[in-house]
């Protein structure tokens, strides 16, 4: 991105408190100046492919067809996606009770995006086209991994070189991770017990927290 | 040994043997050298002596450890072995099915271990925590669990794992971790 001195240019007279905090992102400035010549036609394409963007689908497809079929160079494009992707992002991250319609659009008016496109921006936001998975997707999330997929198998030991008669049951564990790695354990049955137990309790707790009305923060 | 109940004398040397002789053929520690042992224990008796009676117990144990003994096949097994040539005295007998009867499981287990050379799972830790806010959503309130599993293999550093669960994750999990109960629990009702 070259706009890094775009940055900072405040709104005026108005204060710069909007949604996007007192310095407006280079990228939605740059957008908002771009979005001006964009047909109607290609911004709903553009909001479309951000829109799926956030949900962490793979857009690069639909960004190529755009691409291909728009009269818009590799850089505008560049700044238009961007900066509708933040603009949405730093949106849909405030909770609805409290960001009011009519705040986003007269800060998106003040940004001078066309009032056609501020109709449709807060569409998105507040309306039916609002991205469905709001916590699951909203894309790079700080998380530890998680388990993807968890196999397993009973082993019974039937004899082994230092037990003729082991008959003892254990588990074999393999987990595969989120971050790609896969992990292969033995659990002995003592073990797999606790493990048990401890997930039931942990589930246990997760629900008694859950009910715990303290612990609900709202504004 | 004609007095009333403590046990006989030398059940004691006895005893001390068989543990030092498990301690080092399962427990897998470096164990005790002969020659101490024999100061220690059997000061009286010559070397070859000596090495002949941890010999004999020692091959005693292994095939009471190796096809885990119950007690009555501890109690066949022992008489058998009084009345062989060169067998076992009966008060040996009892010094040995004592001997056991305490230390069966710890030497079973030990034995297992022994067969077992994947990373196992030693333990876990976990946390529960609510999150309330991201970068991207400034109200969530869901509570997350983190979990810590500690996989090694014995006598090596081991590994630990750090995982998030969510409530789904986590009954879907725990719904596993109940098929396996229930494979297992069929498997022992058949044998």
């Amino acid at each position: 991105m070259a706009a890094g001195a775009a940055q900072g240019l405040g709104e005026g007279g108005g204060g710069g408190r909007g949604f996007l905090g007192p310095r407006v992102p280079a990228e939605v400035e740059a957008m908002a100046r771009g979005v001006q010549d964009v047909g109607k036609e290609i911004f709903r394409r553009l909001l479309k492919v951000t829109v799926n963007a956030l949900e962490g689908k793979d857009c690069r497809e639909s960004v190529r067809l755009i691409a291909e079929s728009a009269n818009l160079s590799e850089e505008q494009l560049a700044f238009l996606i961007s900066g509708m992707y933040t603009l949405l992002r730093e949106a849909l991250r405030l909770p609805l009770s409290t960001f009011k319609q009519e705040v986003f659009k007269e800060d998106l008016k003040e940004l001078r995006i066309p009032e056609d496109f501020i109709v449709d921006f807060s569409s998105v936001v507040f309306g039916n086209r609002r991205p469905t998975s709001e916590g699951a997707a909203l894309v790079p999330r700080s998380r530890l991994p998680s388990i993807q997929d968890f196999k397993w198998r009973v082993d019974v030991a039937i004899s082994t070189s230092s037990l003729a008669r082991a008959l003892q049951p254990s588990i074999l564990m393999m987990m595969k991770l989120s971050d790609g790695t896969a992990h292969r354990f033995e659990v002995p049955v003592a073990k797999f017990q606790e493990l048990r137990y401890n997930v039931a309790l942990i589930l246990k707790e997760m629900n008694d927290l859950e009910k715990r009305s303290i612990l609900k923060i709202q504004d | 040994m004609a007095a009333p109940e403590p046990p006989p004398e030398g059940s004691r040397p006895l005893s001390a043997l068989l543990g030092a002789i498990a301690q080092a053929a399962f427990q897998g520690s470096a164990g005790v050298p002969e020659e101490l042992l024999r100061a220690q224990l059997y000061p009286e008796a010559p070397p070859e002596e000596f090495r002949a009676l941890r010999a004999k117990m020692g091959g005693l144990l292994q095939s009471i450890a190796s096809a885990d003994m119950d007690l009555n096949q501890l109690e066949a097994f022992l008489t058998a072995q009084t009345k062989k040539q060169g067998g076992i005295t009966s008060d040996q007998a009892a010094v040995i099915a004592k001997f056991w009867k305490n230390h069966r499981t710890q030497i079973h287990e030990s034995l297992i271990s022994q067969s077992r050379w994947d990373n196992v799972l030693k333990n876990m830790n976990w946390r529960v925590d609510l999150k309330s806010q991201l970068r991207y959503i400034d109200q969530i309130n869901t509570p997350v669990a983190i979990v810590e599993m500690e996989l090694g293999k014995n006598g090596q550093e081991s590994e630990f794992l750090c995982l998030e669960f969510d409530e789904a994750k986590l009954s879907q999990m725990l719904k596993k971790l109940s098929e396996i109960e229930e494979s297992m629990t069929s498997l022992t009702q058949t044998t």
